[in-house]
């Protein structure tokens, strides 16, 4: 079916199947794949978007009931390249670390702030209670989205200041499996407890005290 | 095999059209947050969908002669902020505002969760607390009311027909003197489905300190939400004191064991029902609040 629909401020005409998600037609019809599909039924919010003002998850809703309204994506959040600052204090705070929730938490974030510019901890928790993160335990998320309403957060931990500094202090590089186990064995001060060759495991150690 | 029509009403006019063209494989689509996961599901394909998003007169809460209106697509957000839905039926805001989580009350509607007839529907413990009467149209053009109990008969089993669409939810608005709240516990403190939910309505005289017009709904234990006569009966005209909190957390006790006796769930449930009433029971704030003895 004929559908119109606006997205990031963009007017597109597409065919799309009548029971398609508006996940889909985002995702395969308009490539707009920053939003993710994760549990594909509204429990995760990996594929949350704003449609007319409020966080939805594009996986329980059909492409269909989307037509004629206004629909922002991730990619709307920073249409020139230039990052959003929900986005920019992300970065700043560590708040992403995977990043598969990346998307929807922001988009979360994104409709919390345009209703309500200076949430309150709870308000923050509650807009984002639909969307889960396995990685970072939400404090830098939540520190993210109170720093991008202009209060007060305190950073989890100092970031490393200069990415060339660290590799600077990486000496080895080894090229082979056998050469990273010797380093490896060097670094640990003894053996290593797992095969270091393509053979396979080594043969199980007797149990002490036989039987 | 035949791919799935589409129909967008935007009137209650065209929605009476559009349901003319159901048949028992026909879906009626709200928020879609259940409906969309079942329809994708093998077998689930419907030959025909309505979508009622666009009937936007259905989305709004009315005060009229005394009661409530409410549109069955208005959406829990909706119901969670309205004021009319805080002044005159607190419980359902309450209940709303636990649902799911904020892009589920963003999509999802009353009139869905009713539909869909989920046994932890949140939205059925309080409408049947409220003692709502739904409200639907057919394809016929024919409107008909009857009592919410008589919509809700078992498990994702409603006494609807398949070219029966809600439209409206009316009960009588509290007044003043009304006290209302909701009380639900699930497995985590947010984003949960329901394992008991408790809506308790009373009118309170604060000169005399008694509770009239005692009404208590339980909801996730048994079938169907339901309301517990027998503990109304025994609340009613009693002094707000914390005896009668007690007298309501041991009938709500009584209605989980009767409701679902033998049950694997029964250990956990009679005991959250304790908690759940004192939840709910301090809610209508009528005296200091009260904690559960816990035996």
């Amino acid at each position: 079916m004929q559908l119109l629909l606006t997205v990031n401020g963009m007017v597109h005409e597409v065919e799309a199947r009548p029971t398609a998600r508006l996940l889909d037609v985002l995702r395969d019809q308009l490539g707009l794949t920053g939003t993710k599909e994760g549990c594909a039924e509204g429990e995760c919010g990996a594929c949350t978007v704003i449609v007319d003002g409020k966080a939805v998850n594009s996986c329980v809703m059909l492409a269909v009931q989307a037509r004629g309204k206004n629909i922002l994506t991730v990619e709307g959040l920073a249409p020139d390249g230039e990052l959003d600052l929900l986005q920019q204090k992300f970065v700043e705070y560590g708040a992403v670390q995977c990043g598969y929730c990346t998307p929807g938490m922001l988009m979360s974030a994104k409709a919390l702030l345009m209703g309500n510019p200076v949430p309150s901890e709870q308000d923050i928790r509650i807009a984002l209670a639909g969307n889960l993160c396995r990685c970072t335990g939400y404090s830098a998320i939540v520190a993210a989205v109170k720093a991008a309403s202009g209060q007060e957060a305190v950073p989890l931990m100092e970031l490393p200041g200069d990415a060339e500094e660290l590799a600077a202090e990486v000496t080895t590089d080894p090229e082979t499996l056998a050469a990273a186990c010797e380093v490896a064995q060097a670094d640990a001060g003894g053996p290593l407890g797992a095969p270091c060759d393509s053979d396979g495991p080594p043969p199980a150690s007797e149990p002490e005290g036989g039987e | 095999m035949a791919s799935t029509q589409v129909l967008t009403p935007t009137s209650v006019e065209e929605l009476v059209t559009a349901l003319g063209q159901a048949t028992p494989r026909t879906r009626l689509l709200a928020g879609g947050t259940d409906l969309v996961r079942a329809i994708r599901r093998p077998g689930g394909e419907p030959d025909l969908l309505v979508d009622l998003t666009g009937v936007t007169e259905l989305a709004s809460v009315r005060l009229q002669g005394g009661s409530l209106r409410v549109g069955a697509l208005a959406t829990f957000t909706k119901l969670q902020w309205d004021p009319l839905v805080r002044e005159h039926a607190l419980c359902l805001s309450l209940a709303a505002a636990q649902v799911g989580s904020a892009q589920i009350r963003n999509a999802g509607t009353i009139g869905g969760n009713i539909a869909n007839a989920s046994p932890c529907a949140d939205g059925a413990t309080a409408l049947t607390a409220l003692g709502a009467e739904v409200t639907t149209v057919d394809g016929a053009g024919a409107t008909q009311t009857r009592p919410i109990g008589d919509v809700l008969l078992g498990p994702n089993r409603t006494g609807l027909r398949h070219d029966e669409a809600i439209i409206e939810f009316t009960f009588p608005a509290l007044g003043a003197a009304h006290r209302s709240a909701f009380a639900k516990i699930g497995s985590r403190t947010a984003v949960s489905v329901a394992r008991l939910s408790a809506a308790l309505v009373v009118r309170f005289d604060a000169p005399s300190g008694a509770i009239t017009d005692v009404r208590a709904a339980l909801g996730a234990v048994g079938a169907v939400a339901f309301r517990a006569p027998e503990l109304e009966r025994a609340l009613e005209g009693r002094l707000a004191d914390e005896k009668s909190a007690r007298i309501f957390a041991e009938g709500c006790v009584a209605a989980v064991r009767k409701s679902i006796p033998g049950r694997y769930s029964l250990p956990y449930k009679q005991h959250a029902a304790v908690g759940i009433a004192y939840d709910a029971w301090n809610m209508l704030a009528l005296s200091a609040p009260f904690e559960p003895a816990w035996d």
